[in-house]
């Protein structure tokens, strides 16, 4: 990932953050690679202690309520969860519904702009087309 | 980043990637905690075995030679290592002259031309510019 602020958090915050995200993970009740990848680097980027990692993985098999994760999540490390659980609802390709209704839920609790869920999923499509901008560059470099 | 064919490498290939990611965050010195968190994420996007991060977190202290991981290293998986130690390198805002040098090592492994390489830092830089943009309008 790139230079990010999550690791900057407090301990506390930074794991309210990747409690949201393993919410996010299981909304669906299916868990794609993609997904998983997504949510492993960002538990990655957050610094977690082993202690922390041990419940959020639990976290991820007896999932939270999205109250439960809200309850804890504020300010900065709410929006970096909100980014983050953009990312990861969009990593297999779609957003769907339940997704969607989560993320403008959160949106609404940190009371970010009415449009900051549609800006953020913008964002993330640019992202993705960065990123293969970087494949077709690796491509471009074998012909 | 997002999820990408790092995956479906092998546990070997994914651990040899991390080295060399760890190699490059050590090249300007002792490692902060911005470059930590930039492995610690990349192990975790390339599913990276528990065990293996042990392994590979020993190499914070004493990075494995970089001659050592590319030994041998298949040039198309060598592309990859190279955009990611690209992006590891610029972390703490800038490319240092021991990272370059480390990155042009990188890029002969994988078949890259000096011009190659330049683009591809190119392609890092508009990467933070996208990165940044969330956490402007975030911020109103």
């Amino acid at each position: 990932m790139l230079p990010d602020t999550v690791h900057k958090l407090p301990r506390e915050e930074r794991f309210a953050y990747a409690r949201l995200l393993a919410f996010m993970a299981r909304i669906d009740n299916e868990l794609t690679v993609d997904e998983m990848a997504m949510f492993e680097q960002r538990l990655g980027t957050a610094l977690l202690s082993p202690s922390q990692r041990e419940s959020i993985r639990d976290a991820l098999k007896n999932p939270p309520s999205l109250e439960e994760c809200l309850e804890d999540l504020s300010g900065e490390a709410g929006r970096l969860a909100l980014r983050d659980a953009v990312m990861m609802a969009a990593a297999d390709g779609t957003v769907d519904e339940d997704e969607r209704e989560a993320l403008e839920d959160i949106s609404e609790h940190l009371g970010l702009q009415e449009n900051a869920v549609e800006q953020l999923l913008n964002w993330t499509v640019k992202g993705y087309r960065w990123m293969k901008e970087g494949y077709e560059l690796l491509d471009s470099f074998e012909e | 980043m997002f999820p990408d064919g790092l995956i479906h490498r092998s546990p070997q290939e994914r651990v040899r990637y991390a080295e060399i990611l760890v190699f490059i965050a050590a090249a300007d010195g002792e490692l902060v905690r911005e470059e930590i968190a930039m492995i610690e994420a990349m192990m975790g996007r390339a599913m990276i075995h528990p065990e293996s991060r042990i392994t590979v977190r020993g190499g914070f202290e004493q990075p494995i030679p970089l001659e050592q991981s590319l030994a041998d290293l298949d040039p198309v998986f060598a592309q990859l290592v190279l955009r990611d130690a690209a992006l590891v390198a610029a972390v703490d805002g800038d490319y240092d002259r021991k990272e370059l040098t480390a990155l042009r090592k990188i890029a002969k492994a994988a078949d890259v031309t000096p011009k190659q390489l330049s683009l591809l830092l190119d392609w890092v830089t508009k990467g933070w510019h996208w990165f940044e943009e969330a956490s402007v309008f975030l911020a109103k």
